[in-house]
């Protein structure tokens, strides 16, 4: 039969960022797929080499605009481990509220964005409006919207009270409950279990076979997840990974769509078990500079995010590295293109939730 | 490096159930003894919480088997390294030949550019 190659992207209607994927068609039905990306790469990477290790956590904070937070915990925390730094328990619990948020409305942006792409614009409105009132919380608690500068080499720079940490689970509980009715409709609407329901499966042997992270691998029945490592104070909470099993764009959906009271459940308890006290330390003075080197993981909402850092003893770094969940499910988002229709394309790219500014940094 | 032992040991990984979590390059800059600086590859392997590395160290132009036959995500990470570093990477699944990224410096990464960027910078490469 004869092959056409459509290309898609780097501009297209569904795509928030920049990507292109060379399809190669057969009639309707996609058999490969060749990515291309570095349209917004940026070699922020690069930039230890002019940027001193106090600074450059503003510069990992810039990688992304929705993860900024994730990421500026994950450099302070491997930096914090480079340099044996021990880090008030305060502090640490401050950063798994503001991670947790951070989950929250960045699966609240994703499934306003799916919504868009299958055609649901009602229900994009209703998650974007949300999604606002989670980051009036960052910006009460930080000062900032998207890019919040609040943890730092040693610990986090601003405090929230014990009233103002109450106050805030009664606002998350709330939204939760007010948000319901718009998980109901993801997971029970005719119309999008249409579209989505058994669409792009991928299987729990593919999910392993290309090393699928975060929702992807855990709507494939896998229960990977980088907080049931036991890091970061999770191991004091009552933490189980969602799991959904049909592998599906709609299983995806609904992982995320659960994860969203999962973080809420989870500041609650965080709230509940983490030391009172406000004046309590938040930082730990860091004094000398960095030698050695490190691997550190985090849970990002997209999945497992990995950080290498090398450091040789003097300002600079001799190297960083981000390994974005994005970049690691790349290989997932080519698996479940081959073989399905055209016009399934965009929704299959959509549930990976990419984030090429990540990937590309 | 010893191509045969190293395949056999990320054979080891597949078989094992382990996941490819993330294959990392950090360049040596050249010096006396390394007239030509080299790369330090690190292959990492994750499995429950588990987490290993494989490390290698190689050489401007040494041959670096593709591991994306025994993990199908390798080739992005292969890509990316024979890119942005110069890793020569051979037999990788899909190969993209030089059209992963964009970049305005040729091999941003190699250690002769990044003395060279640094130099520039005034600072002792």
């Amino acid at each position: 039969m004869k092959r056409t190659v459509v290309p898609m992207g780097p501009q297209h209607p569904v795509l928030p960022e920049p990507i292109v994927l060379d399809l190669v068609l057969e009639d309707e039905k996609v058999v490969d797929a060749i990515p291309t990306i570095g349209y917004i790469h940026r070699g922020l990477e690069m930039m230890v080499e002019r940027v001193e290790f106090t600074e450059f956590g503003y510069v990992v904070e810039r990688i992304c605009g929705i993860c900024s937070f994730m990421h500026g915990m994950g450099y302070a925390v491997a930096m914090e481990k480079i340099m044996a730094v021990e880090v008030p328990e305060r502090a640490s619990w401050l950063r798994l509220i503001w991670a947790e948020m951070s989950r929250i409305h960045s699966h609240l942006l994703w499934l306003g964005l799916g919504a868009d792409a299958f055609g649901f614009e009602n229900l994009f409105m209703h998650c974007w409006r949300t999604r606002e009132e989670v980051l009036d919380i960052f910006e009460k608690t930080t000062g900032g919207r998207i890019i919040f500068s609040v943890n730092r080499i040693g610990g986090v720079r601003r405090d929230i009270s014990d009233s103002e940490l109450v106050a805030i689970v009664e606002k998350l509980q709330q939204l939760g409950a007010g948000f319901a009715e718009t998980a109901r409709i993801f997971e029970t609407d005719p119309s999008i279990r249409h579209r989505l329901g058994g669409v792009g499966i991928l299987t729990r042997e593919d999910a392993h076979a290309v090393d699928a992270v975060g929702p992807m691998a855990r709507a494939s029945g896998i229960p990977l997840d980088t907080r049931l490592t036991g890091t970061y104070l999770y191991d004091h909470l009552d933490f189980e990974p969602v799991l959904e099993t049909a592998g599906d764009c709609l299983a995806r959906v609904v992982v995320r769509v659960r994860e969203i009271s999962q973080s809420i459940d989870l500041i609650r308890q965080a709230v509940q078990r983490m030391p009172k006290g406000e004046g309590a330390p938040i930082e730990t003075k860091v004094r000398g500079l960095p030698t050695g080197e490190t691997f550190e993981r985090l849970e990002q909402p997209r999945g497992e995010v990995i950080y290498y850092i090398k450091a040789n003893g003097t300002k600079y770094l001799e190297r960083f590295r981000a390994r974005t969940p994005t970049f690691a499910n790349i290989p997932a988002m080519i698996k479940l293109v081959k073989g399905c229709d055209l016009a399934d394309v965009p929704n299959i790219i959509m549930t990976i939730d990419p984030c090429i500014s990540c990937t590309e940094r | 490096m010893d191509r045969k032992a190293f395949l056999g040991r990320v054979g080891e990984y597949q078989k094992d159930g382990w996941r490819l979590a993330i294959i990392n390059a950090t360049s040596i800059l050249p010096t006396e003894a390394m007239e030509h600086g080299a790369f330090d590859v690190s292959w990492s392997f994750a499995k429950d919480g588990a987490f290993e590395h494989l490390r290698e160290q190689i050489l401007p132009g040494e041959e670096v088997p593709s591991i994306s036959g025994l993990f199908g995500a390798a080739f992005l990470y292969e890509n990316e390294m024979r890119e942005l570093f110069g890793v020569n990477v051979t037999g990788i699944a899909l190969d993209l030949k030089g059209q992963l990224y964009k970049t305005a410096t040729i091999v941003p990464f190699a250690p002769s550019a990044i003395r060279a960027r640094l130099e520039a910078m005034g600072k002792k490469a």
